[in-house]
């Protein structure tokens, strides 16, 4: 009887160990999963024609004339948009019609200015094209039909007169009449209600198609295309389609989401059918194309990485790799020669085994702070250099925190290697230093490599010991190594916690974090099967 | 073989790190991280001008803008907020002139998560919250949840603007998350229904709702003619007044042209002047 | 390519053929010298590591020292006020401690007893086949870098924190003792597993001869003799979750508070690592402020150092009783 309770004891103990060992894989595809299946829809994806508008405006890459073809392809798809918006605008959109205004007043005065009159003809023309422009700005901000007709009628008034022939006033006379014509129609109640609704549809459909043509580009890229990528083009048309609002349904109580048919707001009138139109036309307007971005990985961004990819992360964290490695490769593979076949254990010797132990045990953001203090504030000055952090003072930072783990696998690599292939050099009467050169070493090699490959996982990993010494996260290509750069690392953190435009970007913020992590991993693995095989060439037969 | 590859890249990476050594123009920028997108955005409109031109915007708070400019490790500091006495002595002595170029103004709301009924907040009830004295949205009018109360990082020039209109030097509660820069606020309120937060207006969004501070929304118009009481010029400071027609004075004063403008008020800052 | 060249040296080529026998005076005193030179400059080159070791305690003694001169240092370990800007600067480091240990010691609860099973299943149940398959994913942990680990943490982990627990905030001492748990994971399971397979063979075969069964053998036997390097395994692994940076500044929170009640981890807290991580960026070099976070980082320095002779100690008593035993 105790028997058995006993071996079911173990059988469960059983389990739960294999459970345990289930439960740290199951973790470890929970965290690279997502990680890495978002990651590659930064690469993978449907792109738009706003996609290779962007491509060819900023990096001129792509097929001119097929582009060309297409943007006069899907014109009058958009046009159609565009123009009943326009229709339906004029007249009751008095914030860009008082912009307007102002615009032309500016001008006039402007032209004026050029003409050939008298100091006191040039005073009165002034002052009765402000008179002009604020009665129609007073004729915009009112609500009573009476008023407007009196201000609108007002400024018709002039609308022959000598004065303003050939001035760009002549425009003024023409929003008066539109406007008199369109509050003559609209059903007054409702025009703020619309104008509301009007502006916060045209925004979303630039967000979704770009700036109309003809019109000013923005200044800054993300706001020059449309949405570049079919799958935030849905998400756009979602929230076109649906008005999102948070609404009470009892006093104290959180408020909660519901989400109401923007076509209702506009029931009636001829915006109403636009909605579908847009909803049935969309590709049409977009032309979705399934696309390979490989440039992901050498392209410059713009800020936020709101377009654009990780080029120069991956050059900086590169740069950083290799010069962190230029100092410490020889600095660990001499250490550990020293260490296995200069000496014996010796006091001297076991302080420097436990000084390489307590660095190994330093945690990361200490070496940042000795970084700080000693490479760039101290050193950078003493040799006459300003003291900023830089990609030197980062890959020095970096070569230190990675110097155990050189030392460590070197020195394993080196005792690996059979005494007998020693001792069978010495015996010829090689000297011990050609017998280390060319027996000891070539030998090791294989082990030394996979040390030098796990430090470069390391530091290409790093983030806490280059946030003071040299990382950034927005600027240019760095050009000299006096110059902080980007890195994988610093930009995954900044992504992810430090950039709201990011945030609008999802794709790149899992990209760039995937781009790390599979370069780590890739390293990692290839250190792994180099050991193996070593392990089975020293010790396999 | 194997060492001839160790050996090659040794050598290449010693090539390429002596061909990097070469340093060129370049224009440092460093400072507030409010300020920080716009700089960003100047300097992209600034490149295409100056395409061979480079400028590094390096964010990292008003104190160090600061610091950098009087030990001259910049050309530019981005400030949030004037400098210091202290700071401007420091800087005299080293043989710094800072000058200070007022680029756009700034707000700084308070924001909750959009599913907050609560729509109106008192000076006094928000130094209560920051304080610890008011735990939960019920004692506001609002739903039975505990406030979770987000605060900038206690060196940024936003807590420093916070924390002279609103707290007047009373420390705060020590439950209060600090976070390390604007969005990173944003991104706390939006995802979390308790929160409250300050960010400057450019933050502002659908995403988060904004609150009325004293029954005053703010917004372009009320900050600009000072009704909203959280607001603060914003400044590039120089050393020196920039030489006419240098890079500094060209970026300095970038603000003034009708592109600069469109670009403070596309980030959801308050331009200065009204063209 | 290596054994060709070793077969070079092996097989009697020109050089060494005409290779005199004997040294001449001149021959030797060079050897001798180039020996000695050698040596000493080897010698001076691996002294870097010990070097580095006292640059950084220098270094980051003489930031702080000036800090601590000012300041009282027994204000600084007991107030639990950090308001490092505030007009009248307070610098209570108590509740960054406190933050520290409390996540460690939370991960700790969470890694140990799954890195101890899995290096048990490792050494003693299952076989070598499988062994090969589950240590490289176990590496593959250790390797991932920690800012990937902190991105999971504050974009996948917190949300669904929120969501599906029902936490008022997602990022809070819970989420970063979750991840920094896994971080330490591999640490304790590499360390614990070399311990349990270096117990000899044949306490094993005692303990079944006498009619253990596999669950009894190893918890009575076992690890009872493996004790030493199962300790030095938890010191290690604790190392590395007080000493990790970034997770725990991504996604504790940071509000410098003890948690009340104690045992609550849904609440927000912050360590010493993200206090220096956090506020180093902003704050003006040389100010009282900057010279507090460098105390931080001695005092995380020198409780890190400490860890690791300790852990070294444990080591060394581990590997004298797999050699007695052997």
């Amino acid at each position: 009887m105790k028997i058995i309770i006993r071996c079911i004891l173990d059988k469960i103990f059983t389990a739960i160990t294999w459970l345990t060992v289930f439960v740290i894989v199951i973790l470890l595809l929970l965290i690279l999963g997502p990680i890495l299946s978002r990651g590659t829809n930064a690469v993978v994806f449907r792109d738009t024609i706003e996609f290779r508008k962007m491509q060819m405006a900023l990096l001129n890459r792509g097929n001119e004339t097929n582009l060309t073809a297409e943007i006069s392809e899907i014109a009058p798809v958009r046009q159609k948009v565009y123009d009943t918006i326009n229709k339906f605008k004029s007249g009751i959109d008095t914030d860009a019609l008082t912009e307007q205004v102002r615009k032309i007043y500016r001008d006039c005065g402007q032209e004026l200015s050029y003409k050939k009159l008298t100091p006191q003809q040039y005073t009165e023309t002034r002052s009765l094209l402000k008179d002009i422009r604020d009665r129609l700005q007073t004729a915009f901000a009112s609500t009573d039909k009476v008023q407007i007709a009196k201000c609108t009628s007002f400024v018709m008034g002039y609308a022959d007169d000598e004065r303003f022939k050939g001035t760009s006033a002549g425009d003024f006379f023409r929003i008066a009449a539109d406007f008199q014509k369109a509050v003559e129609k609209i059903d007054f109640a409702k025009h703020l209600q619309y104008v509301q609704a009007v502006g916060e549809m045209e925004d979303l459909l630039t967000q979704l198609l770009g700036p109309r043509p003809g019109e000013a580009l923005p200044a800054t890229a993300m706001n020059q295309f449309g949405a570049t990528r079919w799958d935030l083009a849905e998400k756009l048309m979602d929230n076109l389609l649906w008005k999102e609002q948070w609404v009470s349904q009892k006093s104290g109580k959180s408020l909660v989401k519901i989400r109401t048919e923007r076509a209702k707001e506009f029931a009636g009138t001829e915006i109403e059918p636009l909605f579908g139109y847009i909803k049935d036309n969309l590709e049409k307007m977009l032309k979705p194309q399934w696309r390979f971005y490989w440039q992901y990985f050498i392209d410059d961004s713009t800020p936020g990485h709101y377009f654009g990819g990780i080029g120069p992360e991956i050059l900086g964290t590169l740069l950083l790799t290799l010069l962190s490695m230029v100092f410490v490769i020889p600095l660990g593979i001499i250490s550990a020669a020293y260490l296995t076949e200069c000496t014996t254990d010796n006091f001297v010797v076991k302080i420097i085994r436990m000084c390489i132990n307590s660095l190994a045990g330093v945690p990361s953001i200490i070496f940042g702070l000795f970084g700080l203090a000693f490479f760039v504030l101290f050193l950078l000055p003493f040799l006459g250099f300003s003291s900023k952090p830089c990609i030197l003072t980062a890959s020095l930072t970096l070569s230190i925190l990675t110097l155990p783990v050189m030392i460590r696998s070197s020195e394993e690599a080196i005792k690996a290697v059979p005494l007998t292939y020693k001792e069978a050099s010495l015996a010829l009467g090689a000297s011990n230093f050609k017998t280390f050169m060319s027996v000891t070493l070539p030998a090791a090699m294989p082990g030394i490599l996979t040390g030098v490959i796990l430090s470069i996982s390391r530091v290409a990993g790093e983030t806490a010991p280059i946030l003071f010494t040299g990382a950034v996260a927005l600027g240019p290509v760095p050009s000299s190594i006096f110059h902080s750069t980007r890195t994988l690392s610093y930009g995954s953190y900044d992504m992810a916690v430090g950039d709201r435009l990011a945030a609008m970007v999802p794709h790149n913020q899992y990209g760039m974090v995937a781009t790390l992590v599979i370069l780590v991993l890739c390293l990692n693995t290839s250190a792994i099967i180099l050991r193996s095989r070593l392990f089975k060439k020293l010790h396999g037969h | 073989m194997k060492k001839l590859i160790v050996c090659g890249l040794i050598m290449l990476s010693l090539v390429s790190v002596t061909k990097l050594i070469a340093a060129d123009k370049a224009l440092q920028i460093e400072g507030s991280t409010t300020v920080g997108p716009i700089a960003d955005a100047f300097t992209e409109a600034f490149n295409k001008t100056y395409p061979d031109i480079k400028i590094t915007v390096t964010k990292n708070g008003s104190g160090n803008g600061a610091a950098a400019l009087i030990d001259k490790r910049c050309d530019i500091a981005m400030m949030s907020r004037f400098m210091k006495l202290e700071e401007f002595t420091a800087a005299v002595d080293k043989g710094v002139m800072p000058v200070a170029h007022t680029i756009a103004l700034d707000g700084v709301c308070m924001i909750v998560h959009p599913s907050n009924p609560v729509t109106d907040l008192s000076t006094q009830q928000i130094h209560d919250i920051y304080i610890g004295k008011i735990k939960n949205w019920k004692e506001l009018g609002g739903p039975d949840m505990p406030i979770v109360v987000v605060s900038r990082d206690t060196s940024s020039g936003t807590y420093e603007t916070f924390d002279h209109f609103i707290m007047k030097k009373v420390k705060m509660d020590a439950g209060v998350e600090y976070v390390s820069s604007n969005p990173q606020v944003h991104a706390r309120v939006k995802t979390t229904p308790g929160a409250i937060g300050y960010v400057g207006i450019g933050f502002l969004d659908a995403e988060v709702k904004g609150l009325k501070v004293n029954g005053i929304m703010p917004s372009k118009e009320t900050i600009t003619n000072g009704t909203y009481s959280l607001s603060r010029p914003l400044f590039l400071f120089t050393n020196g007044f920039p030489e006419l027609g240098s890079l500094s004075y060209n970026f300095c004063t970038f603000y003034l042209s009708e592109k600069g403008q469109e670009i403070i008020n596309a980030k959801g800052f308050v331009p200065v002047t009204h063209y | 390519m290596n054994d060709s060249q070793i077969n070079q040296v092996l097989s009697p080529t020109a050089d060494v053929k005409h290779q005199p026998l004997v040294l001449s005076y001149g021959q030797g005193l060079g050897n001798f010298l180039s020996l000695y030179v050698g040596r000493t400059i080897l010698f001076l080159i691996t002294c870097t590591s010990v070097l580095s070791v006292l640059l950084i305690f220098f270094f980051i003694i003489r930031e702080s020292l000036p800090f601590l001169q000012k300041f009282n240092l027994t204000e600084f370990l007991t107030n639990t006020g950090w308001y490092p800007q505030a007009e009248k600067p307070q610098f209570g480091a108590l509740a960054l401690i406190v933050g520290s240990f409390y996540v460690t010691a939370a991960a700790l609860l969470f890694a140990v007893p799954t890195g101890i099973l899995a290096a048990v299943f490792l050494s003693d149940i299952v076989s070598f086949k499988i062994q090969t398959f589950v240590k490289p994913v176990i590496e593959l942990l250790a390797a991932i870098p920690s800012v990937a680990y902190g991105f999971f943490a504050i974009m996948v982990l917190a949300p669904w924190m929120q969501r599906k627990l029902g936490f008022t905030t997602g990022v809070n001492a819970l989420n970063a003792s979750f991840v920094l748990a896994v971080m330490a994971l591999p640490t304790i399971v590499s360390v614990a597993q070399d311990s349990i397979s270096a117990v000899g063979r044949e306490l094993r075969e005692a303990s079944y001869g006498l009619g253990a069964t596999r669950m009894e053998t190893v918890f009575k036997v076992v690890i009872p003799a493996a004790h030493s390097g199962i300790i030095a395994a938890i010191i290690l692994g604790m190392m590395r979750a007080i000493g990790e940076t970034m997770v725990v500044w991504m996604a504790s929170g940071n509000a410098s508070q003890i948690p009340h009640p104690w045992w609550d981890l849904s609440q927000s807290i912050r360590t010493m690592t993200a206090t220096i991580a956090g506020d180093m960026g902003e704050t003006a070099k040389g100010s009282d402020h900057y010279r507090s976070l460098f105390t931080i980082g001695l005092l995380l320095l020198i409780m890190t150092l400490c860890l690791n002779l300790l852990s070294e100690y444990f080591l060394t008593q581990a590997a004298k009783k797999s050699g007695i035993r052997k």
